[in-house]
């Protein structure tokens, strides 16, 4: 594949909800979504939250459905995929959640974890060599081997957060979709994993789509954003172009209104 | 220490809470999470607390006035507006002060409204009960709708007849800070009041507690995680770490003077707009829980000037609730 062709191409896609009566007066979707993301690039997604970053990000790992469009993963329309290829899409495109005590199942292991990825999608792997393959991920994202054979309640906020990283990193995807993975942490903490991030992308060459609400953290690791507003991406570009010159007021505004 | 020096005889006139060597601890098992804190905050003054998650700065502000249900005060003494809070061990006269001369903006807008009430009946209550003017009188509502109109909600006369789920989360608290207003209180708390909500409507609900601050001579305590935000709106910041107060600086005075280790640690934290990855410096380990007691500085296992000193003297106590302090016993930050 070259670098001409994106990994992921997003024409056109809307998403709509069906409007939950008496809950809420929004109604919540996207709206004509053009999305490209090249390999080896860091892709922000911007916006305040109810603005449909989530969502976009759910269609790209397919966690959930869009109405209308297409979405094109190294260059295969996702919607015709036969079901080989469904599963290595799965191991293609991973993702790390926002809260890392909702994320990590309470009751597993964090080798199990962790190694859950490597016995589905990379089977030829013994026991002893996927048991390496998780000491060596669980080391690379600066936790110790001792580990292995806790449960994710002895762990804090950012060493979940870590481990979900690993877990994330395990199958070795294409695509990482990191969905506010750093809201949630302290700020001690969440200068760690974003520290983290940034050795990761530099070590890795990942491609990612980073989402966040805050515009200092996605002006240090993407290269490209995209500012999102009501389901509708309003304005995209370099990051240093969009966050340094914003053509659009809300853009604008988003930067002021930032502590 | 130098700061003994300032050390007064009772409290000095223009403070409208002062905090001296108050230790809060659990009411079940009576374990000591914040020990040994002392401060005072003057009359219509913005304070900042800030601190990670489990530093204690919740637990430590709300358990003051009696609202956390599972704290109680085991030392020191609480003075609010010249009348005795807490001394000898014993709680004083908090019936009439609570709601009245200070009022509550608690953390979630979401839950801390009843969502089966009427916004306006819900701010003509608390002006009854803190002043007896009946709810359903004239007065009381047209007070009510002022206060609405006050704290920035688009036409108030039909918001004083809307349910709070018909609020966005910004809109809702801004009601809430008009039930805290309507007792034309002294001293008012906020507790994270912005976490819930998105970097705009966190921008102007913090703008609209600091303006009617200013204008209404209020007093502020302002809790926050986000040192940023309280820096760009508060006068003085107290830093709690693992239940010890570390840290207390005016934010104008920022730059000119040093700060605690710890303090300067939670600045580099922080992704602001002229830093590259490389200003950034992460504080390794992960922060302590409240509790640590005053043997040894909390925070001295991150720090990166720790001796040998910093995990066996006792830690240095505001006695003199300066407006300046650092708790370092290495001396870093200490005004000279």
């Amino acid at each position: 594949m070259t670098d001409t062709q994106p990994m992921v191409a997003l024409r056109g896609i809307t998403k709509t909800f069906a409007k939950r009566a008496l809950v809420s007066n929004r109604a919540f979707g996207l709206r004509d979504i053009n999305l490209d993301v090249y390999r080896g690039e860091v892709v922000g997604l911007l916006g305040e939250s109810g603005s449909g970053k989530s969502t976009l990000a759910n269609i790209i790992t397919r966690l959930t459905s869009f109405s209308q469009g297409t979405y094109m993963f190294k260059g295969r329309d996702v919607r015709t995929l036969q079901r080989s290829e469904q599963l290595a899409f799965k191991s293609d495109v991973q993702i790390v959640f926002q809260d890392p005590y909702g994320s990590l199942n309470p009751r597993a292991r964090i080798c199990n974890i962790v190694g859950e990825g490597l016995a589905i999608h990379q089977s030829h792997l013994d026991a002893t060599a996927r048991k390496e393959r998780v000491g060596s991920l669980i080391q690379e994202v600066g936790l110790g081997a001792d580990c292995l054979d806790r449960y994710p309640h002895e762990f804090s906020g950012g060493q979940r957060q870590r481990i979900a990283i690993a877990r994330a990193m395990a199958v070795e995807p294409d695509l990482l979709v990191c969905d506010e993975p750093l809201s949630s942490l302290d700020v001690s903490i969440q200068a760690q994993v974003l520290k983290l991030f940034a050795r990761l992308i530099r070590e890795r060459d990942l491609t990612m789509v980073f989402i966040s609400h805050d515009i200092n953290v996605a002006r240090l690791l993407c290269d490209r954003v995209y500012i999102m507003l009501d389901g509708r991406i309003i304005e995209h570009g370099t990051a240093a172009e969009v966050l340094n010159n914003p053509q659009q007021k809300y853009t604008a505004d988003l930067i002021e209104a930032l502590y | 220490m130098t700061l003994l020096a300032k050390d007064t005889i009772g409290v000095p006139p223009d403070d409208i809470l002062t905090v001296k060597n108050v230790a809060v601890s659990l009411t079940k098992g009576g374990r000591t999470m914040v020990s040994g804190v002392s401060f005072g905050v003057r009359r219509g003054e913005l304070f900042g607390i800030v601190g990670e998650s489990g530093s204690g700065k919740t637990l430590f502000t709300l358990s003051l006035f009696g609202l956390h249900g599972e704290t109680e005060i085991s030392a020191g003494e609480i003075t609010f507006d010249d009348k005795t809070l807490f001394e000898d061990g014993k709680r004083r006269r908090l019936g009439r002060i609570l709601g009245c001369r200070i009022g509550f903006i608690p953390q979630d807008p979401y839950s801390s409204l009843n969502p089966s009430m009427r916004v306006g009946r819900q701010i003509t209550e608390a002006i009854y009960l803190a002043r007896g003017t009946p709810p359903n009188s004239r007065q009381c509502r047209d007070e009510a709708v002022a206060l609405l109109a006050e704290v920035g909600i688009p036409e108030p006369e039909t918001a004083f007849r809307q349910y709070p789920d018909q609020f966005s989360g910004g809109m809702r608290q801004r009601i809430v800070i008009a039930i805290a207003l309507s007792q034309d209180p002294a001293l008012l708390i906020a507790d994270e009041p912005t976490t819930a909500l998105d970097a705009f409507t966190q921008r102007r609900i913090i703008d609209l507690i600091v303006e009617r601050s200013r204008r209404r001579n209020l007093s502020v305590i302002l809790i926050s995680h986000n040192l940023e935000l309280l820096r760009q709106s508060v006068d003085h910041i107290a830093v709690l770490y693992s239940g010890q107060l570390m840290n207390i600086f005016e934010t104008a005075d920022l730059g000119r003077n040093p700060l605690h280790p710890y303090t300067e640690a939670l600045f580099e934290c922080i992704p602001s707009v002229n830093k590259t990855l490389t200003d950034i410096r992460s504080i390794p380990g992960e922060p302590a829980g409240a509790g640590f007691g005053l043997t040894g500085c909390a925070f001295a296992d991150r720090c990166a000037y720790v001796q040998d000193i910093c995990r066996t003297a006792r830690l240095p106590e505001n006695t003199g609730r300066a407006d300046s302090f650092s708790a370092c016993l290495l001396g870093k930050g200490v005004r000279t």
